[in-house]
């Protein structure tokens, strides 16, 4: 956080405006200190092992092997990216506290406001690049899946084929392709990435009242399976107005489920995912605006 | 005190403000078909404890491939009705997947039904042929639920005419047991009208129509696919030539009406 200080007038901080370039910094600076946390990198580790493992299915049809991989690496990715918002998040506000480096910051230049939104920057860009690396190891298992199938079938039908047989198995190879390489695998990963922005938001509204690192981390899990649930909730109670109602502080995580979807072959319109995202940003603004609030009358 | 009050009513206030847009975006899904069975104590039951918790953490996709899997290791072990257990398991979980209603039925049709028949405990060989029917029946009324849950692929029509053609024709392609042939050639046409459907598919349709005994018909099918424009078309034009050509024998079409008249190459 030196880099503040460096050439920082003496200024109250009522003087002083809003900075993208402070919160640049303090995100900077926070996903630095997220990557090198162990438990961030026991959580990708064990992620790119099941995604990497996910390759095994061998003894099934190309079509089961297709779908398993699939379930497996975005199931995989939705619990690893869910677990690093919230593990990940919910440090940052408690350590800073009880290393006492917040009382640095808060001293200089820098308002609350800005030190609480780099602090939660900081934690997207870490679910970013744990989203990105799972992805990319996704990609690259499906790459050579679909290699291998390819290389079989070739060796299925063999050399000197006439050319009735060609057509049949380029057809083959293009179902292949097609099946590894489905666009709206990236819509399953941008509501994956949503979901896990408002986990990630969730539990920094929690850690701006509460210090203790086991409570920052436990209540905003219970607040996800409470919101997992919503969708069945309102299946069985949509005729409580009341009940409904108070479920409505939860958010429907089981809105952001639609990798199955996506797996099955099912069409997923563009206009759906956007919804989707956009109820998940909408959520996150108000958590934020309403951690800022807490934090702002917060005494330290 | 007055801060907190804020912020609760804040989360309140746009939780409510929102319900528009999840119900929405539940409706879309309704109408969209997504997901699957709900989770009841029945489903809870029949899938375990640890696999529902999975199922509400919205890891659907990961438990149905578990249980297909397990089912894929009973097969192996020839324990026939606990497969079929877990398949029927799968299927609610994931109404909208072909592969599970295809293979399912190809267990059930093809697998289990050969098992039955030739079970050493079967007094008779009357006895197995029943038991293996029965299993061709499960099938036929899997794969019905299946074409219900997936109606817009070709796929389930497809499997549906294959199962008729090859395993409920009883071995006969005399009448009635051809009704099943016949059945099997609407099954193609339904699946052959599918833009995305392989060449395979439309080739099935006539040759089940020729096997139903409808040879006009079937003639009719092979003369529209082959005057269909070849540079645009893939299909195998050898086969298609060939069969017209038989029919063609076989129902005495004057030499100046055929495709192929006699004495050209």
């Amino acid at each position: 956080m030196t880099e503040i200080a460096v050439g920082a007038a003496p200024l109250s901080r009522e003087r002083v405006g809003f900075s993208l370039n402070r919160v640049g910094v303090i995100a900077a600076n926070t996903l630095t200190e997220a990557v090198r946390q162990k438990v961030f990198n026991f959580f990708l580790i064990i992620g790119l092992v099941f995604i990497g493992s996910a390759s095994f299915f061998a003894q099934f049809t190309f079509g089961e092997q297709m779908k398993f991989i699939k379930d497996t690496c975005l199931g995989v990715i939705s619990v690893i990216s869910t677990l690093i918002a919230i593990v990940g998040t919910a440090q940052l506000l408690p350590n800073e506290v009880e290393n006492r480096t917040i009382y640095t910051i808060l001293a200089k230049p820098v308002r609350r406001f800005e030190f609480l939104l780099g602090k939660f920057l900081g934690s997207l860009f870490l679910l970013g690049v744990s989203i990105l690396a799972m992805s990319l190891l996704f990609g690259a298992v499906l790459f050579i899946k679909e290699q291998g199938m390819i290389r079989e079938l070739h060796e299925q039908y063999g050399q000197n084929l006439p050319a009735a047989e060609v057509a049949d198995m380029n057809q083959q190879i293009q179902e292949v392709t097609r099946s590894a390489f489905d666009v709206d695998l990236v819509k399953a990963l941008l509501a994956e990435t949503a979901k896990a922005t408002l986990v990630a938001a969730i539990t920094l509204l929690i850690s701006t009242f509460s210090t203790s690192l086991v409570f920052n981390v436990i209540v905003p899990f219970m607040i996800f399976v409470a919101g997992m649930l919503r969708g069945a909730a309102a299946e069985v109670w949509g005729g409580h107005k009341l009940l409904m109602a108070l479920l409505a502080v939860v958010p429907d995580f089981g809105l952001f489920s639609i990798a199955d979807e996506i797996n099955l072959g099912n069409p997923v319109p563009w206009g759906h995912i956007g919804e989707v995202i956009a109820y998940g940003l909408v959520r996150t603004l108000i958590i934020v605006i309403a951690a800022h609030l807490i934090f702002s009358r917060r005494e330290i | 005190m007055g801060m907190k009050l804020l912020v609760v009513i804040l989360l309140f206030g746009t939780g409510l403000g929102l319900l528009p847009m999840e119900n929405s975006v539940r409706n879309e899904r309704l109408r969209l078909k997504y997901g699957g069975a709900r989770v009841t104590f029945e489903l809870r039951e029949a899938i375990g404890q640890n696999l529902a918790i999975a199922l509400l953490a919205g890891l659907r996709g990961v438990v149905a491939d578990f249980l297909w899997i397990q089912s894929h290791g009973f097969w192996e072990k020839k324990e026939w009705l606990r497969q079929y257990r877990d398949m029927e398991v799968v299927v609610t979980l994931q109404p909208q997947s072909i592969l599970f209603w295809d293979l399912g039925s190809w267990h059930m049709a093809w697998n289990i039904g050969y098992a039955a028949l030739t079970d050493p405990q079967n007094r008779t060989r009357a006895e197995g042929i029943k038991r293996e029917r029965e299993w061709h029946e499960k099938a036929r009324d899997f794969l019905a639920r299946g074409i219900q849950n997936v109606p817009n692929h070709y796929d389930l029509y497809f499997y549906m005419g294959w199962l008729y053609y090859e395993k409920l024709n009883n071995d006969c392609d005399e009448p009635p047991c051809r009704d099943a042939l016949c059945r099997a050639a609407e099954y193609f046409r339904k699946a052959a009208s599918f833009p995305d459907a392989p060449q395979y598919v439309a080739r099935m349709y006539p040759r089940a129509l020729e096997k139903c005994g409808d040879l006009v018909a079937a003639y009719a099918e092979w003369k529209r696919l082959w005057f269909q424009d070849h540079t645009k078309v893939e299909q195998l034009w050898s086969v298609i030539e060939r069969e017209i050509k038989q029919l063609e024998n076989r129902l005495n079409i004057p030499n100046d009406q055929r495709v192929f008249p006699r004495g050209t190459s």
